[in-house]
């Protein structure tokens, strides 16, 4: 039973990715008061991408079309850690969530070097700005995560959301506080969305993960796009997970997990009209305000793990 | 009663001042409602004299140290009340710089200090501390000049900000009294602290604590390097009236509460820790003012380091103790006053006459003005500490006890300070009144209002110095009984 | 009315954390308007203290003390502060001397600092630690905004804040002074506002810009 709840999180991590692009991107626009798209055009696009042919460029190598795949793949084990519906995930023992990290960036670390071996400007100028981003926000995310970890005396992000389960939602956590702040900043930097950077735009001169795609095409955009809206909602996962898990079934019965998805849905519904708030509400910062606004976040969760220390909580 | 009368008659004033557009009408108003205050105030001394303390409901209390200080107020602002109504013939009419909103403003003023001397609680206390700084910033930026602008403006937050740790250091007072049993109404009330001070219920931590922001917090008002930064320039760019009444009395209504507090703090922990802090702040001041004083371009901001280091100089005889340090910080409070006063009023003649107050721009005064360089030349003699004034008398005493307790460390730097001091002064004005003249005044006379009152600050100056007034003597005395 | 019991207690234990937040995005604030609704926050989120506190001290003073804090300093003053604003045409921005980064760093070290400073005399006191490091980081961070920011309404403004500091350190430990103590405390600060905001049309009409790092005429 247990297994077959852990398959069925992932795949619902994998396959409503879109629909959760569909919804933001749907929200956006009727708070830009437009119709917007249909919320399940993502998945259109997808089948029409895999349809079409994979246009190479001459001076690429085996590194360009291997990219998208390893992008994939990585992406695909971040979300099978990922606890949904009950505080275990697939391959919740085979790593903590320091693994988790550096999968996001094996994954990032590939579509920069297919990036650079695409051989146009925009890829290597969106390689370097997400470079630069990157590095910048993994300092946060680790904090925060560690943070919350030593609450937790745990490193498995199934044991965590375990511990956080075990707590009273009354109980307001400094550090969690401290912590969800900066993790949510750090969402937004690592998702490319807005104010770090802006998923939407055409100007290739603004673009950080879209200049990264510009020379794919084919199955490969496909797997990429998939991949981004995959980590979207992996992260979006992984903090209701951490910080507001209330809900998740503790027990083994269809009855539970089957509450713990509507209520699962309900958590991820709130995240994403934020999400399309923000996004709509601020506008895309100057790049050089992009480390300003990681270091705040860096502040944030350095500010949670000495409160891990000074309050007992 | 007789406590509501000195307050209600400045308020009351202020209101009945400002409906008199006739500028001179005004003046005569304030004059006579001056008068009034003054007896009111007189009358008040010689109550409290014959019966000892006055109190009026839960709140106000005169007692001999009020009646002491009450008296160098009612002394300082009859001279200024008389000196500004001639000084105001050289303003010009504005919107708000008009003599009418000038004595208004100053009523208030005069309201809030006296207040603060007839408080029988530290937080009405405080309150009214904040509300001399509230009162007199509008005067300090009286002129409406890039200066005078920017010295309100810098008197305002930097005085507001010291307040607030006073406010401070006040509420870590009520915590320790009400944790040894005060109740909550009376736990800031002097007098019911200085009795529950000798037993070791209020907690010596908080007390140090508490002392601590109290001496930063209304230091900052008195004016202790280095929380100084205000002085210089508020009491430079105010009318001249206004300087004289901030570094003659509000200077010493900021002292008065920190005596208060000192009382209170050394009865209940022992003298060492609050006067080695006070000893600490005065030679500071006294040195840092001292030597700046050398290098001042300006008269009156020159008088001002001037009265920071005077202030550092009671601070010393405060932080002394024994029966002469006590008697000589006292008794300077007054003289500094009056000196002060008669410096800053020959700085306004010669402002007005010269039209500047550079010291290098102003050269041969003996012969052009010839009063207000006898004025001059008398108050700097008494500044700076000089046998017949009074001040000498004051700094004597303080000195004979510093030297009594063997404090060599306070005992050295004092010594050196007034030296330079007096050098600074002796250059400066030999400066000023030797020499040809290079601008020549336009109108070199003084009126009466002028030269009687800097006539009659002069006397006092050589009064006290031969021999203090026996009613002097007798207020004094009580004073010093009180801070026991 | 178990409901308002357990909500009180809450409020009591954790309102510390709010502070802390708002401590951490005004260091962080851009704009005017920002800081003003931070502070706005911040003195709600004390109002709330003041309230709860009454509740369980069963004070009725701290009612009317919490009543005063919710009118002035939540409503009247951000208010005030914005008509000022709008009066002096002054750009929005706050003129920090450090950067974002600097300024969050800065702050984190503050709030640290008042743990370690009021660790002592919170177990004396019988005062949970969180509230006193609270109201001391507080009377940092005020400082920290006057020293920091150049325009002459946030200094005002930093000014306001330190009060804020030091009236929730004097709610904690004594729960309140005497009644006509608050209210001239209030009072004064009501005053020492307007005369300040009357110094800034003045700073605005002679010097026209409201930059205090520029009032540098007097020196020495």
């Amino acid at each position: 039973m247990k297994i077959t709840v852990d398959i069925l999180q992932v795949l619902i991590l994998i396959l409503g990715a879109p629909l959760v692009s569909g919804i933001i991107a749907r929200m956006k626009a009727r708070l830009q008061r437009r119709q917007g798209a249909s919320v399940w055009r993502p998945y259109a696009e997808l089948a029409k991408l895999f349809r079409k042919e994979d246009l190479v460029p001459p001076t690429a190598s085996a590194v360009f079309r291997l990219a998208p795949m390893l992008l994939f793949g990585a992406t695909v084990c971040v979300a099978a850690f990922v606890p949904v519906m009950h505080a275990s995930a697939l391959l919740a023992s085979s790593g903590d969530f320091f693994l988790l990290v550096y999968l996001l960036a094996l994954g990032r670390f590939f579509l920069s070097l297919g990036a650079l071996d695409g051989g146009s400007a925009f890829g290597g100028m969106g390689a370097s700005r997400e470079a630069l981003v990157s590095s910048l926000a993994e300092a946060p995310f680790l904090l925060g995560l560690v943070a919350v970890a030593i609450l937790a005396s745990r490193a498995d992000l199934a044991g965590i959301v375990a511990w956080t389960l075990q707590q009273s939602i009354f109980n307001i956590s400094a550090v969690h506080i401290l912590a969800f702040t900066s993790l949510a900043m750090v969402s937004l930097a690592e998702t490319g969305r807005m104010p770090v950077d802006n998923p939407t735009t055409h100007l290739e001169l603004t673009m950080i993960h879209e200049g990264m795609v510009l020379e794919y095409s084919g199955p490969s955009l496909a797997l990429i796009e998939w991949a981004s809206a995959i980590k979207l909602h992996a992260m979006l996962a992984l903090l209701i997970g951490l910080f507001g898990p209330w809900g998740m079934a503790s027990g083994d019965t269809v009855w539970g997990f089957a509450v713990a998805l509507l209520l699962y849905c309900a958590k991820a519904g709130i995240l994403m009209v934020l999400l399309s708030v923000i996004e709509g509400a601020v506008a895309k910062m100057r790049m050089y305000l992009v480390p300003e606004f990681l270091g705040v976040a860096s502040a944030v969760s350095a500010l949670a793990v000495i409160f891990t220390m000074l309050a007992k909580r | 009663m007789l406590l509501l009368l000195p307050l209600a008659i400045p308020i009351l004033g202020a209101g009945i001042v400002l409906m008199f557009r006739n500028p001179r009408v005004a003046t005569r108003a304030a004059l006579l409602l001056g008068g009034l205050e003054i007896a009111a105030l007189g009358a008040l001394i010689w109550q409290v004299h014959v019966r000892g303390e006055l109190q009026a409901g839960r709140y106000l209390r005169a007692d001999g140290l009020s009646a002491f200080f009450l008296m160098g107020i009612a002394f300082i602002s009859s001279l200024v009340l008389v000196y500004a109504s001639g000084y105001l013939r050289h303003m010009g009419e504005g919107r708000f710089t008009s003599p009418r909103w000038f004595y208004a403003l100053v009523f208030i003023f005069l309201f809030t200090m006296i207040s603060v001397c007839l408080s029988a609680n530290l937080g009405l206390l405080w309150i009214m501390m904040e509300g001399t700084t509230l009162a007199s910033a509008l005067l300090v930026g009286f002129y409406n000049t890039e200066g005078a602008v920017e010295a309100g403006w810098k008197y305002l937050i930097v005085c507001t900000v010291g307040i607030a740790f006073a406010l401070f250091g006040t509420i870590v007072l009520y915590l320790a009294a009400v944790k040894a049993g005060l109740s909550p109404d009376m736990a800031l009330d002097w007098l019911s602290l200085m009795n529950a001070a000798p037993g070791a219920a209020l907690d010596p931590h908080l007390l140090k604590l508490a002392f601590v922001f109290v001496i930063v917090g209304y230091g900052t008002k008195i004016g202790f390097v280095p929380m100084h930064s205000w002085l210089p320039d508020a009491h430079t760019e105010a009318p001249t009236p206004i300087s004289a009444l901030l570094s003659a009395v509000l200077l010493n209504c900021a002292m008065y509460a920190l005596m208060r507090y000192d009382a209170v703090v050394s009865r209940a922990v022992g003298p060492a820790f609050p006067h080695t802090l006070l000893l600490i702040f005065g030679v500071m001041s006294m040195v840092v003012a001292g030597l700046l004083i050398l290098v001042q371009r300006n008269l009156k901001r020159m008088m001002a380091y001037s009265s920071i280091e005077h202030m550092g100089i009671i601070a010393i005889g405060l932080g002394l103790g024994g029966p002469l340090g006590l008697f000589g910080a006292l008794l300077h409070t007054f003289n500094h006053s009056v000196a002060k006063s008669l410096l800053f009023f020959s700085a306004g003649n010669i402002r007005h006459s010269l039209g500047t107050l550079r010291i290098d721009g102003i050269n041969g005064m003996s012969r052009t003005l010839p009063q207000t360089s006898a004025a001059l030349l008398v108050g700097s003699l008494a500044i700076t500490g000089l046998p017949p004034f009074s001040l000498f008398i004051s700094e004597f005493a303080i000195l004979s006890e510093a030297f009594t307790q063997q404090r060599y460390l306070v005992v050295i730097p004092f010594l050196i300070v007034l030296s330079v001091v007096f050098g600074g002064f002796a250059y400066h004005l030999f400066g000023m009144l030797c020499g040809d003249p290079v601008r020549h005044p336009e109108n070199a006379r003084l009126i009466p209002s002028e030269y009687i009152v800097m006539g009659i600050a002069a006397f006092c100056l050589l009064l006290f110095g031969a021999r203090i007034p026996y009613f002097f003597g007798l207020l004094l005395q009580e004073a010093m009984a009180v801070l026991r | 009315m178990d409901l308002v019991g357990i909500a009180t207690g809450k409020i009591l234990s954790s309102f510390s954390v709010f502070l802390f937040l708002t401590i951490l995005l005004l260091a962080v604030a851009r704009r005017i308007s920002t800081s003003v609704l931070l502070f706005s926050l911040q003195s709600a989120v004390i109002t709330a203290e003041v309230l709860a506190t009454a509740f369980q001290e069963k004070l009725a003073e701290a009612y009317v003390v919490g009543a005063l804090v919710l009118v002035i300093k939540v409503l009247a003053v951000p208010r005030a502060f914005f008509l000022l604003a709008d009066k002096l045409k002054t750009v929005r921005d706050v003129k920090a001397s450090t950067t974002p980064t600097q300024s969050v760093f800065i702050a984190a070290a503050m709030i640290y600092l008042s743990y370690a400073a009021v660790h002592s005399y919170g177990q004396a006191m019988h005062v949970p630690d969180d509230a006193l490091a609270a109201a001391v980081s507080l009377i940092l961070t005020g400082a920290f905004l006057m020293v920091s920011r150049k325009k002459a309404l946030m200094q005002m403004l930093g000014l306001l804040v330190l009060e804020n500091g030091i009236f929730l350190a004097a709610l904690i430990t004594t729960f309140g002074m005497p009644l006509v103590i608050e209210i001239g405390i209030f009072f004064d600060i009501l005053i020492g506002l307007l005369l300040m905001g009357i110094f800034t049309f003045r700073i605005s009409d002679t010097f026209d810009h409201l930059d205090v790092s520029k009032l540098r005429r007097l020196r020495g």
